[in-house]
């Protein structure tokens, strides 16, 4: 009965908004899984980097260059460059005030300060930031901008617009050069090494605060490109809640993948972003969420560590 | 290990130094046509006999009497919190009413002093918010709330105390239910939603209409409900529905189901934030029909979130800067003439309405006490306001004309 209803035109269109979808929340659940994977901690600030990510871009865009006289591509790549900057900046400035301190403390408190955190960034953001108001990222901004709405045909009636297309390059660019570091830098090494086993890599030699640091600096500037690239392409008006649910969403994305198993965040990221397109496309879509955290316990129950996360990757 | 602490402090303070410091550069130069919502009809009111039967129970409460020199009146906000900017407009709308009519003497005399509590724009704050207006600060009626889940609980309080209040923009149907305390100066939902039916079908002749709601929000999922059946009753039909929850970015995936059923009209009834987006996406997936939604678009971005897919659309409002009334006019110059710009949504309007009411009331009242003054605000008739003529009807509702507004090009030095 459910299977009658279905359009199988459509599938092949929904699975490629799925597949978008998905890269953006890639993108952000890098973050929480590295960050995660060096300090076992789940950094609840993390969805709002990505929204500071979002409002740096505006201001870059709107206010501080002028949009009309530049050539659109320097200001995207300012954007998305400066984006990540601030982001990284702000990123290792959590870690520096909120977290390094609190390093031998219980992980409750670190936890909570973890929440704490991000609280101070949604309410405190309303006194810098512009909320009335809401502002967004005009049309023009865009490159694909006017043409925004033509889309490149990729095979048949099959259609993706160009601002996705780029959002989507620009994602797995991003992904491919944190392979690179993390897999074949000595950096990226010891980044690993930490991950492994904190106190022995510190014994190793291993300065585990700038790993730490570095850690924080690249999670952070990921969410930075995200927030840049969602709200360029997307128009959304941004206020300093803008995060919270790309964050929690990217959250399970994470948890789905085997959080700390870097990995396992995008394959996280890419099926909650097609799982989510093809509910949309069954017509459920006032379950979609309740589906991402359906999917979430399920295959929980059958591998509790997530579906790369390797067992027994959590010390007591 | 110091100097580092330092230099990553003094790198946060700077960044947001940056931000703060920047001002918005000035709109295009006058003369220059730019996009705009203008005035594009009006829908006289009429009972689309949805929403039930109104239920008003009396208030057995004894209410606040005049103590002092001062005519205290409470009002409640969001200040703070996701709606700050709706907060804010109603507080300052509400305060310029209160100022002018103190300028001009007052009521016999005595002035009139407001006393606005924050309430986060959450329900739990709201109640203790009016609790502590109606206890402590003993206010003889309340003003406010914008967001209807707030107002609910808050009207509750005031409906137990014997003290009137008058909604500025909660336009949830059944709050009239509430009791005889209870009054707005907006529309329900279900005129409202019956309003933009007629308006679809007659006006723009839509016949298959498609429909996107915020499941998340009561308040969309609501107008949606009373959209759904009055434009049924008027022999339309609901071709595709399909839903997404605020926050959501990305909305192909609907706007690719709902294009699969050829619709001939899109109706939104959700908030402006999702449907800046919306409106980009629905041409990129090649879903080109008018556009439509309720009062949950205000929001001067939305012709900057929305870019070229929301030119054309329609959206029913309470009010508009553009509109050519007298009332509308002074109110514009005074607002900025006070606060420094012109108002950026319709809730600085509904909440010098609200004052407004609430002084006409004052003016007749037999005597300075919440249950003098309630009569005299369900008795409120004709009264020329910013928002319209308000007539307060049995059921506590204001009676006035629906306002639709067009996404157009509009030229300024037009005036």
């Amino acid at each position: 009965m459910i299977f009658a209803e279905l359009n199988w035109g459509l599938l092949d269109q929904q699975l490629i908004n799925g597949i978008q979808l998905g890269a953006i929340y890639a993108l952000i659940a890098l973050g929480y899984t590295m960050v995660y994977g060096v300090l076992k901690l789940i950094n609840f600030a993390h969805g709002e980097v990505y929204m500071v990510g979002a409002y740096i871009a505006y201001y870059t865009a709107e206010q501080w260059l002028d949009k009309n006289s530049m050539s659109p591509w320097l200001l995207l790549a300012v954007m998305l460059l400066g984006a990540m900057a601030v982001c990284a900046i702000l990123g290792v400035t959590i870690e520096r005030l909120a977290y390094r301190p609190l390093r031998g403390a219980p992980r409750i408190s670190i936890l909570i300060t973890a929440i704490g955190v991000s609280l101070l960034l949604q309410q405190g953001g309303l006194l810098i930031f512009r909320t009335s108001p809401q502002p967004s990222i005009s049309e023009q901004v865009n490159p694909f901008g006017a043409s925004n709405f033509k889309n490149l045909p990729i095979l048949g009636d099959l259609t993706i617009s160009w601002g996705q297309a780029a959002m989507f390059g620009v994602s797995i660019v991003l992904m491919l050069l944190l392979w690179w570091f993390v897999s074949g830098t000595k950096t990226g090494r010891g980044i690993r090494a930490v991950s492994h086993d904190f106190s022995t890599a510190s014994l190793m030699g291993i300065d585990v605060n700038r790993m730490v640091a570095i850690t924080f600096v690249i999670g952070s500037a990921l969410a930075g490109a995200g927030g840049m690239m969602n709200a360029t392409a997307l128009g959304t008006p941004l206020d300093t809640f803008y995060g919270l649910l790309p964050g929690v969403k990217a959250f399970v994305a994470a948890v789905l993948g085997g959080i700390g198993n870097i990995p396992g965040a995008v394959a996280g990221g890419f099926l909650m972003g097609i799982a989510e397109a093809l509910v949309i496309w069954m017509g459920y879509s006032n379950f979609k969420d309740a589906v991402a955290f359906v999917i979430l316990i399920a295959v929980l129950l059958v591998r509790p560590s997530g579906l790369l996360g390797s067992v027994g990757q959590e010390k007591a | 290990m110091k100097q580092k602490l330092l230099l990553a402090c003094i790198s946060a303070a700077l960044v947001a130094g940056l931000v703060a410091g920047c001002k918005p550069k000035d709109g295009p130069a006058t003369g220059e046509p730019v996009p705009a919502w203008v005035p594009f009809s009006e829908v006289e009111w009429f009972d689309a006999g949805l929403g039930g039967e109104v239920v008003r129970p009396v208030s057995t409460g004894a209410g606040n009497t005049m103590e002092g020199d001062t005519i205290k009146i409470g009002m409640i906000a969001s200040l703070s919190g996701a709606e700050k900017p709706w907060g804010d407009e109603s507080k300052k709308g509400a305060q310029l009413a209160i100022d002018q009519a103190n300028e001009a003497g007052g009521i016999n005399g005595k002035q009139i002093e407001l006393i606005v509590e924050d309430t986060g724009g959450l329900p739990a704050t709201g109640k203790t918010a009016t609790e502590r207006l109606v206890s402590s600060k003993k206010v003889l009626a309340v003003l406010g709330e914008v967001a209807s889940g707030v107002t609910g609980p808050s009207a509750e309080v005031c409906q137990s105390a014997g003290v009137p209040i008058i909604s500025v923009g909660s336009t949830r149907t059944a709050l009239s239910n509430t009791g005889n305390m209870f009054f707005r100066v907006c529309y329900t939902d279900a005129f409202q939603g019956a309003m933009l039916a007629k308006f679809a079908y007659d006006d723009l002749g839509i016949k298959n209409v498609a429909i996107l709601t915020d499941k998340q929000l009561p308040y969309s999922v609501g107008l949606s409900d009373d959209f759904r059946a009055f434009f049924t009753k008027l022999g339309g039909t609901v071709v595709a529905e399909d839903f997404y929850e605020k926050g959501t970015t990305d909305f192909k995936g609907q706007l690719t189901n709902l294009k699969a059923k050829n619709p001939d009209g899109l109706f939104c009834s959700g908030y402006f934030t999702e449907i800046g987006p919306i409106a980009r996406q629905r041409a990129a997936v090649g879903l080109d029909v008018p556009m439509f939604g309720g009062d949950g678009w205000d929001s001067s971005e939305l012709l900057n979130s929305g870019g070229e897919g929301i030119m054309g659309s329609y959206y029913s409002n309470h009010y508009s800067n553009l509109q050519d009334r007298e009332q509308v006019k002074n109110f514009v110059s005074t607002f900025k003439a006070k606060y420094g710009s012109e108002p950026a949504n319709a809730m600085g309007a509904l909440g010098y309405d609200a004052a407004l009411v609430l002084i006409d009331a004052l003016k007749r009242a037999a005597a300075m006490d919440s249950a003098s003054i309630r009569d005299a605000i369900a008795t409120t008739s004709g009264l020329e306001a910013v928002s319209g003529t308000i007539t307060i009807g049995p059921d506590g509702n204001a009676q006035k004309a629906g306002l639709i507004l067009k996404a157009e090009m509009y030229d300024p030095s037009k005036e």
